[in-house]
C-alpha cells in the first residue's frame, strides 16, 4: 500500500517537475536571486504568509503545539498574518511534503514556507525553488540565529545547507534508537543488557526468543519507509549509498553488500522478525517483540503504552558493527522559504527564526517530544533541563548526536524512485533470501541511470 | 460445436399418494442438503466482508491502551475514543458538511444523468453514438490522470479549500448517464408518443411522465451516487487543504509519523460510517436494487 502510495507520489514528482521547471520556478530562480539582501518590514507592512507543516495534519498535540506557537508569533508580530495549512494529498504524514508544494507550484501558490524532510534537500534547493535563506538575510544572520543562547547542535546546524548556502533550517528531527522491553528482557535473564554491537544485540535477542518462541527484534531501518536510518547502518560499516562527489551509487560497492550480508544472517538465524514498518511500531506494544530499532520520535508513544501495561521501558543507542564506531543519521525535516517576493521572504525568516527559537523548543520539545536542536536547552539552566532529567530516555539520543551524520538526499527528479530501490533491495536480501551481492549490484545500477 | 448427451429418461413409475408425498418430503430434504454448501459459502463471505466493520466497532469502543488487543470481544466497553474524537477534531461539523457535499454531488450528478439520458434516449441525432461511446470513454480514464488538470482549474477558479471545489469538477458521472440510459432505452416510447399528443413538449414530458415512473430507479441511483461521494477521499484532501471540512479528511489526523492513534482512528471512521448505515438500515430495499441495477452486487 504504501508502496503503491509511494510510487504514485514518485508519478507525480516526475510529471509535475517538467511542469514546475516551465513555470521558471526551478534552479535558477533560487541560485540568480540578487546577492543584495531583503529589506526588513516597515512597521505597519502587513504581510500574510502560507506556512505548510506536516505536523498540522495529525491531530492532537502535534496540531495544538504548532498552532499555538503560530498564535504567539502573530501576537508578537501583529503585521504578519501566518495561515497555516497541512500538505495536500492523502498520503501518510510526512510522506507527500515535496509532492505538495509540486501540486500547488503548478497552480501558481506554493506555501511561502513549507515543512521539507531532508531526503529531498536536493530537488528543492535546485527544481522546487527554495530560496537561499542565506543570500536572503546574509549567512551572518543566519549564523546568528543558529548560534544564540543556545545554539544548535553543531551536526545539526547545517543540515539544511546546499553548496555553501543555507537553503532549510533545520526544524524537528529524530535518530536511530533501539527501545526495548526491559521487563521482557529480565524475565529472559538479561539486565542491564550492553547493546552496542549488532552481535550483542543478537546475543540477548536469541536469550529472549527461547522464552518467548519468537524473533525478538524489530528494525525499522530494512523496511521500506525506513532508509535514512539504513544509511546510518551502512555508513556504520564503512559504506555509503552515494560518493561524496554525489556522481556514483554506492550501494552496490563491498562494503554495502557485506551490511546487508550481515543484517541476512540476523534475519536467517530468527533474531530478527519479517513486518512492515507499520507493525514494528507496534511490536513491542502488543508483545510481539522486546526489541525496536526505530524512529527516537516513537518515544511518547512508547512510554505512554509502557506506563499503561506496566513494563519497563529502556533504549540504547543505535548499535554498530564490531570494532567500529555506529554512525546514525537523522529523519526529519527543515524549514525552507519558497515565496519569492522579498516581503513575504522577510516575514517568513522572522517566522523560521521564531519557530526555532529557544521558546519553540521548548514546546516542540516538551509537548509533542521531538529531540531539541539547541541541545543547551537540556543542560542546567535551560528551560528544558527539568524536562530532560525525568525523561532519562532522552540521553541515548542527544549522546549520539555527536556521531551523527546527514540523511543523504540523492540527485536528480527520481530521488523517491532511487530510495524505493534501495528499500526493495534491502528487504529483498535481508527477508527473502535474495542473493545479497546480485541484489545490491542490480539495485546500484538501476539507480545509478536514475541519478543521471 | 458442443455435443451433449442427454440420458434417456426411465420409465414411469406408478407410486400411490403416500409414496409420492414421502419422495416429494425425500427430495425437498435433498434440495435443502444440497443448498447447505452453498449456504456455508454465504456465511463465510458475509462474515469475512463483516468482520473488519465489526472490528471497527470493537476497536472503537475499547480503551485507548488496548487498541492492539486481538480479542475479538471490546472488553471494558468505553466511549473515551469517541469523546477523544469529538474534542479533538470539529467532528459535528465535518459529519454535515460531507453530508452537504455528498448529497449535492449526488442530486447535481443525478439531475446531469437524467437530462443527458434522456436526451440520448429520445431523440436520435448524428453523431450520438460517438457522443455517448465518449461519456463511457470518459468513465474508463482513471481519476490519477484528471487530477492535477481538475486542480488546476479548480484553482484558477479560486475554489481551493471550499466544498464547490470538491464538488464542481465531478458534477457530472459518466456510470450514472450510462444507468438511466439503459433505463429510459427501455422506457415505454408510446407514453412519450401519447404525452406530446396531449400537448406536452419533451421539457413537460420529461418531469410529468418519464420521471415519475423512473422514481424507483432513481432512488436507487440517488443512493449510490451519495454513498459514493461519502467515501471520497483524495479528491476532497487535495482540494480541502487549509481546514478539515469533511469527514474523510478528518480520520487521517489521527495517523502520524509517531504513531497511529488507532482507537480515535476506528471511533473516527465508526462516525463517518453511520449515515451511510442509517441510509442502509432504512433504506434496505432500495440500496440492494441499487447495486442489482448496477450489476455491482
Amino acid at each position: 500500500m504504501l508502496s503503491r502510495r509511494k510510487t504514485l507520489l514518485g508519478t507525480l514528482a516526475a510529471l509535475t517537475a517538467l511542469g514546475i521547471s516551465a513555470c521558471g520556478t526551478g534552479a535558477g530562480t533560487g541560485q540568480n536571486q540578487a546577492a543584495s539582501l531583503i529589506p526588513e518590514l516597515g512597521k505597519d507592512q502587513k504581510v500574510e504568509i502560507t506556512f505548510e507543516s506536516y505536523n498540522l495534519a495529525q491531530a492532537g498535540v502535534w496540531t495544538d503545539t504548532i498552532k499555538g506557537l503560530i498564535g504567539d508569533f502573530e501576537t508578537a508580530h501583529p503585521n504578519i498574518t501566518v495561515h497555516a495549512q497541512a500538505p495536500q494529498g492523502g498520503g501518510a504524514v510526512g510522506s507527500n511534503t515535496v509532492s505538495s508544494v509540486q501540486t500547488q507550484l503548478l497552480a501558481g501558490h506554493a506555501p511561502d514556507v513549507s515543512q521539507l524532510t531532508f531526503d529531498s534537500l536536493d530537488f528543492a534547493a535546485t527544481q522546487l525553488g527554495a530560496q537561499p535563506i542565506s543570500d536572503l538575510v546574509g549567512a551572518k544572520a543566519v549564523e546568528d540565529h543558529l548560534d544564540g543562547a543556545h545554539p544548535f547542535h553543531p551536526n545539526a546546524k547545517h543540515l539544511g545547507d546546499w553548496n555553501g548556502k543555507t537553503y532549510g533550517v533545520p526544524y524537528v528531527f529524530s535518530t536511530p534508537v533501539l527501545f526495548y522491553n526491559a521487563s521482557l528482557l529480565a524475565k529472559a535473564g538479561v539486565t542491564d543488557p550492553d547493546l552496542s554491537t549488532w552481535d550483542k544485540v543478537a546475543d540477548v535477542a536469541k536469550k529472549v526468543s527461547a522464552v518467548t518462541g519468537k524473533p525478538a527484534l524489530d528494525l525499522n531501518c530494512t523496511s521500506k519507509g525506513g532508509s535514512w536510518c539504513m544509511q546510518g547502518i551502512f555508513k556504520s560499516n564503512g559504506a555509503q549509498v552515494l560518493s561524496d562527489d554525489r556522481k556514483t551509487i554506492g550501494f552496490g560497492s563491498d562494503a554495502a553488500v557485506d551490511t546487508v550480508s550481515k543484517l541476512a544472517a540476523l534475519s536467517k538465524e530468527g533474531v530478527l522478525r519479517n513486518a512492515d514498518i507499520n507493525a514494528q511500531y507496534e511490536g513491542v506494544i502488543k508483545g510481539d517483540t522486546a526489541m525496536v530499532v526505530t524512529s527516537s520520535a516513537l518515544q511518547g508513544m512508547l512510554m505512554q503504552a509502557s506506563k499503561k501495561a506496566g513494563w519497563q521501558l529502556k533504549d540504547a543507542a543505535m548499535p554498530g558493527f564490531a570494532g567500529k564506531q555506529a554512525v546514525p543519521t537523522n529523519s526529519g525535516s527543515a524549514l525552507f522559504i519558497l515565496s519569492s517576493d522579498p516581503a513575504k521572504q522577510r516575514a517568513a525568516w522572522e517566522f523560521i527564526k521564531w519557530m526555532t527559537s529557544d521558546k519553540a523548543y521548548t514546546e516542540i520539545s516538551s509537548k509533542i517530544g521531538y529531540l531539541p536542536l539547541r541541545t543547551g536547552l537540556t543542560e542546567k539552566g535551560g528551560s528544558l533541563y527539568e524536562w530532560a532529567q525525568k525523561n532519562p530516555l532522552l540521553a541515548p539520543n542527544l549522546a549520539q548526536l555527536d556521531r551523527l551524520q546527514p540523511w543523504v538526499s540523492y540527485p536528480g527528479n527520481s530521488y523517491v524512485q532511487v530510495d524505493d530501490i534501495l528499500a526493495t533491495a534491502v528487504e529483498n536480501a535481508v527477508y527473502y533470501g535474495k542473493d545479497p551481492k546480485q541484489t545490491m549490484t542490480d539495485a546500484a545500477k538501476r539507480a545509478q541511470d536514475l541519478i543521471h | 460445436m458442443a455435443f451433449v448427451i442427454v440420458e434417456p429418461h426411465a420409465p414411469l413409475k406408478t407410486v400411490s399418494v403416500g409414496e409420492g408425498t414421502s419422495a416429494l418430503r425425500r427430495a425437498a430434504a435433498r434440495g435443502r442438503l444440497g443448498r447447505v454448501p452453498a449456504h456455508l459459502l454465504l456465511i463465510l463471505l458475509a462474515v469475512v466482508s463483516i468482520y473488519p466493520v465489526y472490528w471497527m466497532f470493537v476497536t472503537a469502543f475499547r480503551p485507548g491502551d488496548e487498541a492492539l488487543s486481538t480479542s475479538p470481544l471490546p472488553g471494558p466497553v468505553t466511549l473515551d475514543n469517541f469523546a477523544y474524537v469529538w474534542k479533538t477534531i470539529p467532528m459535528g461539523g465535518m459529519l454535515l458538511n460531507t453530508f452537504g457535499m455528498a448529497s449535492l454531488l449526488a442530486v447535481a450528478q443525478l439531475l446531469v444523468a437524467v437530462l443527458a439520458s434522456y436526451g440520448f434516449a429520445r431523440w436520435s441525432f448524428a453523431g450520438k453514438k460517438a457522443l455517448y461511446l465518449l461519456f463511457v470513454g470518459s468513465w474508463l480514464v482513471p481519476f490519477q490522470v484528471t487530477m492535477i488538470p481538475n486542480y488546476l482549474m479548480v484553482s484558477q477558479m479560486g475554489l481551493l479549500n471550499t466544498v464547490a471545489g470538491v464538488v464542481l469538477p465531478q458534477l457530472c458521472s459518466a456510470f450514472a448517464v450510462m444507468m438511466l440510459r439503459q433505463h429510459l432505452e427501455s422506457f415505454p416510447r408510446e407514453l412519450m408518443d401519447a404525452a406530446q399528443m396531449d400537448g406536452r413538449n419533451a421539457w413537460q414530458t420529461l418531469w410529468q411522465v418519464v420521471i415519475p415512473n423512473l422514481r424507483p430507479a432513481l432512488a436507487a441511483l440517488a443512493i449510490m451516487l451519495f454513498i459514493s461521494a461519502w467515501n471520497e477521499y483524495l479528491w476532497p484532501t487535495l482540494i480541502m487543504q487549509k481546514s478539515q471540512d469533511l469527514v474523510q479528511v478528518g480520520v487521517r489526523a489521527f495517523l502520524g509519523a509517531e504513531g497511529n492513534n488507532w482507537g480515535a482512528v476506528m471511533a473516527a471512521s465508526a462516525m463517518a460510517c453511520l449515515p451511510v448505515f442509517l441510509i442502509y438500515v432504512f433504506l434496505q430495499r432500495y440500496v440492494v436494487d441499487a447495486f442489482v441495477r448496477s450489476g455491482l452486487k
